[in-house]
């Protein structure tokens, strides 16, 4: 255990969060989750975080400019796109723009922990194994 | 024959009420029976009718003037008749002259009143004829007369007697002789004169006759060329607004304009037939286009459906993998959950599978604004996926429109997407329903702040197949099916566009004025328009 892996979850979707906030946790993760991407941004401002996970298509901020403003505050973050449906364009966009990873809707629980795990390697951290408790 | 001088007022108008003109089989029906319940009176028949009159009239002058001709030369040979008995009788005259100056010529003078008078007996039928029979049973004495007494002339004459008796008897001869000559030779000369003026008369009539015979001709051919000229170029003229006003999508058939039947008639009923056809293929394309706005909708809906998909995945996957620790107000909650979701996916899908339903034309009474929203609604992930803020205003108390549900959806969404199509990320469009400035009507804007349309082609984005979309992404046939929706509506779509600082679609439609139940009806003193306009 090299300390808590810190987890920004936001999307608009509530169920999306109440579902895997406790699937993130159960692999180690401390999880702070945001519907409103102006919330979050502010809490971004406020603190760093390991890994940010965002949905792309959202009404008023899209994860695109959450992506570049955490990467202008903190390079070393690992930002996971949601994007809706397969939007190619908009995916390589993301990438270009220094996104970790994107991950297709509907995905399951088990495929994000995959990524974040992947993010949490990239940044020297290990994640618990969830099915260790 | 003149079939065309004055059209009946219209006497069947087609049921076509101020919001539908869908009824057509059986208003082309009803239009082909009034078509052709009409006397018949072809084109062909008024042709055949005035060439026969020409005919006629043409033969009557001939034989009118084969008789004049005839009498002419009737005439002259009669002059030449009175000729020879004039000369004859000035001849024997003027041996009757050379007898009292010199005592000869009595046989000659007799010669030529003996062929005087046989030409009077050959000529006989002919100058009873003319002259009348009493003239010439009066002339007949003179001359007897005038025979006789030469005669009795020649053989006093022979016996060379010179009593006294004689030399009487010689004088009253030679008197009367004076008498009857002078008588038969002004009557001669009168004749003469009477036949030179019957001929010169004759000749004037067949003159006359000629001419106007001539000109009675040119008249009656100018005056069927005239009708039948008026008749033709009257009805092209008719055929040509036709033309035009099914070219801009009304499909009102054509009714009887004229009193009459005729080839037009077959044209007219075969562009009835036409419209038919045009109206069955109209509701193809407008299906065809309906499925193009449906597959563009599509990618909208792909992709909001993912949202509860997600959200279903997510939470049974979780529920699955902590079944066991949880109690049962937690699983209650993520049942529940996947139930809304799944409530919720119906209902994006539900809209669209509605719209996309292949429906037949129904009017019905209808809540524009009701419509409006279901509409952006339909449209509304597609909004979203373009950032796009859509405003939708509606005017208080608007009365209800008679019309297409489906079909009017098809025109707003299309209408909409299009305004989607030109406008940048994070503009607005906004959609309002407001009373038009034509009174019983009501307009819907829509209005873009985007690309706007360029003035020059501005007249052509109604065309069919215009399209300034890219290849494959338009068709160019959105704004003529939606024109040809709203024609049908008794409506019209207007655009007023800038470039580059946006567009506005207005789209005014009729309001019903009376219960629905009525308006299905024909309403025939209501509609005061001219089938034919």
């Amino acid at each position: 255990m090299s300390g808590k892996i810190t987890v920004l979850l936001l999307d608009d979707e509530a169920i999306v969060g109440r579902r895997l906030k406790p699937a993130l946790e159960k692999i180690g993760c401390t999880v702070e989750v945001f519907e409103d991407p102006r919330r979050a941004l502010a809490r971004l401002a406020e603190q760093t975080f390991h890994i940010v996970v965002t949905d792309i298509r959202m009404d008023d901020i899209d994860g695109l400019q959450v992506l570049e403003q955490v990467k202008k505050t903190s390079p070393a973050t690992r930002v996971i796109m949601i994007t809706g449906y397969a939007m190619m364009a908009l995916a390589r966009e993301a990438m270009e723009l220094g996104a970790f990873d994107f991950i297709a809707k509907p995905f399951t629980p088990d495929d994000l922990r995959a990524v974040v795990a992947r993010a949490a390697e990239s940044l020297g951290l290990a994640v618990t194994s969830s099915t260790s408790e | 024959m003149q079939a065309t001088a004055s059209a009946p007022p219209e006497s069947a108008q087609p049921p076509r009420s101020a919001t539908g003109r869908y009824q057509s089989i059986e208003t082309v029906e009803l239009a082909q029976k009034a078509l052709s319940s009409r006397k018949p009176f072809t084109l062909r028949l008024q042709f055949l009718i005035g060439c026969l009159i020409v005919l006629l009239f043409g033969t009557g002058v001939t034989i009118m003037l084969i008789m004049t001709t005839s009498e002419v030369g009737q005439k002259v040979h009669l002059l030449e008749i009175v000729n020879d008995y004039l000369l004859e009788i000035q001849q024997a005259r003027r041996f009757e002259k050379n007898y009292f100056l010199y005592g000869t010529n009595l046989p000659n003078a007799l010669e030529n009143v003996l062929r005087a008078h046989s030409v009077l007996e050959r000529e006989a039928e002919s100058l009873r004829q003319t002259l009348g029979a009493a003239a010439y049973e009066r002339v007949l004495p003179d001359i007897n007369r005038y025979e006789d007494l030469l005669q009795r002339l020649i053989a006093l004459k022979s016996q060379n007697l010179n009593d006294a008796q004689t030399i009487a008897e010689k004088k009253q001869i030679e008197q009367d002789l004076r008498t009857h000559g002078q008588h038969m030779l002004t009557f001669a000369e009168t004749l003469m004169v009477k036949e030179r003026s019957l001929l010169n008369a004759a000749i004037a009539r067949s003159r006359g006759l000629h001419i106007s015979g001539l000109m009675g001709l040119l008249l009656i051919i100018m005056v069927n060329s005239y009708v039948l000229g008026h008749r033709i170029l009257g009805s092209i003229h008719r055929f040509e607004t036709y033309a035009a006003r099914i070219a801009s999508g009304d499909y009102t058939p054509v009714m009887p304009a004229r009193r009459h039947r005729d080839e037009f008639t077959n044209l007219a009923m075969a562009i009835n037939k036409m419209l038919l056809q045009l109206e069955s293929r109209e509701a193809v394309l407008m299906q065809s286009h309906k499925m193009r706005a449906v597959g563009t909708l599509t990618a909208g809906v792909a992709h909001e459906l993912n949202n509860p998909l997600n959200n279903i995945s997510l939470t049974a996957h979780m529920m699955l993998e902590d079944y066991v620790g949880m109690d049962d107000v937690e699983r209650r909650q993520m049942i529940e959950d996947i139930i809304n979701e799944t409530k919720r996916s119906k209902n994006i899908i539900s809209n669209l599978l509605d719209f996309a339903r292949e429906s037949s034309a129904q009017l019905e009474p209808l809540d524009l604004a009701a419509l409006l929203q279901d509409t952006i609604k339909l449209a509304s992930n597609q909004v979203k996926l373009s950032k796009i803020k859509l405003e939708f205003q509606a005017a208080g108390n608007l009365p209800r429109i008679h019309a297409d549900s489906q079909q009017l959806r098809q025109v707003f969404l299309n209408l909409i997407l299009n305004a989607i199509d030109a406008s940048p990320k994070g503009s607005r469009i906004q959609v309002m329903i407001l009373p038009a400035d034509e009174p019983n009507y009501v307009a819907v804007k829509v209005i873009d702040f985007g690309s706007g349309v360029p003035a020059h082609i501005l007249a052509s984005i109604f065309d069919p197949f215009f399209t300034t979309k890219g290849k494959g992404k338009g068709t160019g046939l959105g704004l003529s099916v939606s024109q040809g929706i709203v024609a049908k509506h008794g409506g019209q779509i207007r655009v007023a566009s800038e470039e580059g600082k946006g567009s506005t679609f207005t789209v005014t439609l009729p309001i019903t004025t009376i219960p629905a139940a009525i308006t299905q009806q024909p309403r025939l003193q209501l509609d005061t328009r001219p089938a034919h306009d």
